[in-house]
């Protein structure tokens, strides 16, 4: 064990620096999007939902937290180590990194471990607000923990890949902005898609965050829109695609080196 | 023994075309003080980034103390001080110190006990706890140098070390480098001090638009150019170059 540390000494590092910036940060990085998923808890779920009383047999302000659970935690994972990443790039800082007797994938996976930290802090404190306010249950612990470490590759892998290749803050922001957050909320987080009418009900189902907030909705609530076994095989297809994305940039060196 | 650093055949040509060295030798025994001397754009920073796996070489060898340059074991052996300011902003001055040892396969104790040394060389203790961007311009420096020599290296590459600090600090720096030399360390730096050059440096390379233009002592240098000075020896091998 302690001959496996040795060998891993600079990936440890990378990590706890990149964990340090979180923790360092976190009026920034935990609480503001813990607060605002929290209000639309609170707005959502319990003053609407006293008009929408439930969906598919479960209350409103239930259906609702799997889904911005899922929302906030893709968005802390991406946008923490899209900033991350790109601003080591734009200081230059990363030479650093670059310089050390590290092999690429430890780089890669050093720089990603910020966003799955941020992840869980800002899922578990959201959780933990929850249930305070709602009976969310967790029916299924093996599968919500499953969509959760898919979720956390997909959007810490995407996160790094796009701050390598982001040239401006704009561009690091573009991904969240445009695409995260408007698929996030047309992928079912406040509805259930079988509500909708054709197609929109078919059109949604080649929105890929709409399968993985149905995996995260079974695991909390035992219920989901498509059968459990295509929502994880889609996200985690998806989350394959861009571990491998991300190993081959750090592999090759393109893009973070000139 | 071998060569601290051993360049074959390096050329470097960017993506956008840009052909910065090309069929460059270079060769530094371990132990020297070496000086790599030229103008913006001869190709000095892509000489040094190329040797610390900086950018991606297009052709050509480079090994440091007989370890092809990407092993790990050369890179644990290689430290760098860039020429820009380039230090984690969300770090203060002790953490990048200990991150950096981490980096470079450094244990936490031994990382507090070096860091601790570092500071004390650097007189960085009384801004050990602050956050590199609010250091003044000369803190920062000192940083930067204590950071490159945290993991106790054998080849210590200083790109420019001296830019922009005042003339207290300059002879500062030159005591310490001077000393790290003596202990048995293989420097290479590389400035556009000449006197700095001449002061420290037992050997020189003047290169331009990424060729090795003259390499010898200083004393050398001025016998093979007939001149007096270094300076003078460095304007008429750049003119050389430019009609070559």
């Amino acid at each position: 064990m302690i001959a496996l540390l040795d060998r891993h000494r600079g990936l440890i590092a990378l990590s706890a620096r990149e964990s340090e910036r979180v923790l360092k940060l976190w009026s920034q990085t935990i609480v503001a999007p813990v607060l605002a998923s929290f209000l639309f808890i609170v707005v959502f779920g319990l003053s609407l939902g006293g008009r929408i009383r439930e969906i598919g047999g479960v209350q409103y302000e239930i259906f609702i937290v799997p889904g911005l659970i899922a929302m906030a935690m893709a968005q802390a994972a991406y946008s923490n180590n899209s900033s991350s990443v790109f601003q080591a790039r734009a200081d230059r800082y990363i030479n650093d990194v670059l310089s050390a007797p590290m092999r690429p994938w430890e780089v890669n996976v050093g720089l990603a471990v910020g966003g799955v930290v941020r992840a869980l802090a800002v899922g578990g404190s959201l959780l933990v607000l929850a249930l305070v306010v709602t009976d969310v249950p967790v029916r299924e612990p093996f599968v919500l923990a499953l969509a959760v470490a898919i979720l956390l590759v997909l959007f810490a892998s995407l996160g790094v890949v796009v701050g390598v290749y982001a040239e401006t803050w704009d561009q690091a922001g573009f991904v969240n902005n445009i695409v995260i957050l408007p698929l996030s909320f047309l992928g079912g987080v406040f509805y259930s898609v079988e509500l909708l009418p054709s197609p929109w009900e078919q059109a949604s189902h080649v929105n890929p965050i709409f399968f993985l907030i149905n995996a995260i909705r079974y695991g909390f609530l035992g219920t989901s829109d498509v059968p459990i076994g295509i929502a994880l095989a889609v996200t985690a297809a998806l989350a394959l695609a861009c571990a491998a994305w991300s190993a081959a940039m750090f592999r090759s060196g393109r893009r973070l080196k000139a | 023994m071998p060569s601290a650093l051993r360049i074959r055949g390096l050329t470097k040509r960017y993506d956008d075309g840009f052909l910065a060295v090309e069929d460059f030798d270079l060769e530094i025994e371990a132990g020297s003080f070496f000086g790599l001397l030229g103008p913006n754009g001869a190709g000095k920073t892509t000489i040094i980034s190329a040797v610390c796996n900086l950018i991606r070489v297009t052709a050509g060898e480079i090994d440091i103390f007989g370890e092809p340059h990407d092993a790990l074991a050369a890179r644990r052996i290689v430290g760098l001080a860039e020429q820009d300011v380039n230090l984690d902003r969300f770090l203060d001055v002790e953490e990048t110190l200990l991150y950096h040892g981490g980096y470079f396969g450094m244990t936490r104790a031994a990382a507090r006990r070096r860091a601790a040394a570092m500071m004390d060389v650097f007189d960085l203790h009384a801004k050990a706890g602050v956050r590199a961007p609010k250091l003044s311009g000369g803190m920062r420096r000192r940083l930067l140098l204590a950071r490159a020599l945290m993991h106790e290296p054998r080849l210590v590459i200083l790109d420019e070390p001296t830019a922009g600090v005042d003339f207290e600090l300059r002879l500062e720096l030159w005591r310490y480098i001077r000393r790290l030399h003596d202990a048995g360390t293989t420097i290479l730096l590389t400035t556009h001090y000449l006197e700095e050059a001449d002061e420290l440096c037992q050997e020189i390379a003047l290169i331009r638009g990424g060729r090795l233009l003259a390499r010898d002592s200083v004393g050398g240098l001025l016998s093979a150019y007939g001149v007096h000075s270094l300076s003078d020896a460095y304007v008429q091998a750049m003119g050389e170059g430019v009609e070559g």
